[in-house]
């Protein structure tokens, strides 16, 4: 492991979590630094709804692919098992793995072989949990297993940055919080692909950059987008693509009601 | 069911003293529409006379609001007028659930008890999934009042399930505001309302739009624009 980096990206998330930050982009940056760290291809961190469902909060890549493959797991698979048992679930090799077959078939077709889950504690509650996915299979060595769960208590930590760790309330608020930042930014990602003619994964690197650029929390300036009240321009590179504020379709789209 | 069987029915359910409801139209103050007694309705005023509450900042976070014992140093803190006169009302703990998809706003529930104590892990769920109901209640009232053929309230409609909602549900709805040139609320009515005259999930077509195999059309009724 790379010690240097580790360093950086715990300075990075701490400097974070001082100011006014926000919680989803500070997620996202947890799940992208520990696929650099932990040598794995993907990283995701899913939250649990007291409704009763495990919801993405934040990943390191947004390809759908991926999402649907940390969704599926309310039905079966290691973050299920992990959130309910409170402790790390390995696969190692999911070809060979009979414990979760919808999954382990999903994961196959999305080019991985191996994954861990692991926890998110806070003393007898567990709130969600950490998933990485890795590409070949084999053994998650000891060292990334201890520095991922470290990222897993890091992302505990930032969710309840805000006040008291001690008031149970406090989660509970800012779990849903977190949820409902998740859902604006889905809703701006569609808004924007729409307008830009891009894709939704487009468009939220898209958000994230001009968030990051405009020194603005995530969340907000998708709800600004959301409501129309700040607009977002073209990425620099493909100025061509579209005005903002055009409402026309692209010449390439064609409208196919369903029948 | 309606906004007030919601109200009747969260108040056993979760084991709460009162419960009230007010209606957002976007980003506007709410109205409200039901109270299950006085101290109910006075919570709902007071914040609105003193300017501070839970109610206040569950709209402003889009996440609830949970202030189980009002007396805290706490809630103190967060509300040196509201809580002082919310315990002289008669409520020893408030709990405030903001009805939001996303940027969506419906408006806001809100749970009191003369007793202090948090609400348990199921009854914060079940909370949770009145406050769904309540939202689509709402957004369904909405579509009435706006005059297209929606999913309505009424028999045979089936609010959409918010918790197992995808993302590609609420990405096709950012996707709609662009194609029907409406607001967020009206393009979720549109969606569901879609979905539900040609007898499809929601789930179903929301992907058809985020793959941009559908495209929707403004109402020609609604909007002088007409895109061929």
């Amino acid at each position: 492991m790379d010690g240097h980096l580790l360093s950086d990206t715990f300075v990075e998330l701490t400097d974070t979590m001082v100011a006014d930050f926000d919680i989803i982009d500070f997620l996202h940056v947890l799940t992208s630094r520990s696929v650099e760290l932990l040598d794995v291809s993907a990283a995701g961190l899913l939250l649990a709804d007291p409704r009763g469902e495990l919801r993405v909060v934040a990943a390191s890549s947004e390809a759908a692919r991926l999402l649907e493959l940390f969704q599926l797991q309310n039905d079966q698979g290691p973050c299920l098992d992990c959130f309910r048992s409170g402790q790390p679930v390995a696969a190692t090799d999911l070809s060979a793995d009979q414990r979760w077959p919808r999954f382990a078939a999903a994961a196959g077709q999305a080019g991985f072989s191996a994954v861990q889950a692991l926890p998110m504690r806070l003393r007898d509650q567990v709130i969600g949990a950490l998933n990485l996915f890795r590409t070949t299979p084999g053994a998650f060595d000891a060292d990334s297993v201890h520095v991922g769960q470290a990222l897993a208590d890091v992302a505990t930590i930032g969710l309840l940055n805000e006040r008291s760790v001690r008031r149970r309330d406090t989660l509970n608020e800012q779990l849903q919080t977190a949820l409902n930042s998740r859902v604006i930014i889905e809703q701006a990602k569609g808004k924007l692909a729409e307008r830009l003619g891009i894709d939704v994964n487009q468009a939220f690197t898209l958000l994230r950059d001009q968030a990051r650029n405009r020194n603005q929390r995530l969340s907000d300036l998708a709800r600004a987008v959301v409501d129309g009240t700040q607009p977002i321009t073209g990425p620099a590179d493909g100025a061509g693509t579209s005005r903002p504020g055009a409402r026309q379709p692209r010449p390439g789209l064609r409208p196919r009601p369903v029948p | 069911m309606s906004t007030a069987d919601v109200c009747a029915a969260v108040v056993p359910g979760v084991q709460v003293t009162g419960a009230w409801l007010s209606a957002a139209r976007d980003a506007q103050a709410g109205h409200l529409m039901q109270v299950t007694d006085k101290v109910s309705r006075q919570l709902a005023e007071l914040q609105l006379t003193l300017g501070e509450g839970p109610l206040l900042d569950a709209s402003a976070s889009g996440g609830p609001v949970l202030a189980s014992d009002l007396a805290d140093r706490e809630s103190g803190t967060r509300w040196p007028a509201f809580a002082s006169a919310a315990c002289r009302a008669g409520a020893a703990a408030v709990f405030v659930f903001p009805l939001v998809v996303g940027a969506i706003r419906a408006g806001v529930l809100g749970l009191y008890r003369d007793q202090p104590g948090p609400l348990s892990d199921y009854q914060l769920g079940d909370a949770l999934v009145f406050a769904d109901t309540a939202t689509m209640l709402l957004l369904d009232a909405q579509d009435r009042a706006g005059g297209s053929t929606g999913p309505g309230g009424g028999p045979g409609g089936q609010p959409a399930d918010l918790a197992s909602h995808r993302a590609e549900v609420d990405q096709a709805t950012g996707m709609l505001t662009e194609q029907l040139g409406v607001s967020i609320t009206d393009a979720f009515v549109r969606l569901r309302a879609y979905a539900y005259a040609n007898d499809l999930q929601l789930a179903e077509v929301a992907r058809d739009i985020v793959a941009r195999r559908l495209r929707l059309f403004p109402d020609p009724d609604l909007s002088p624009r007409h895109e061929t």
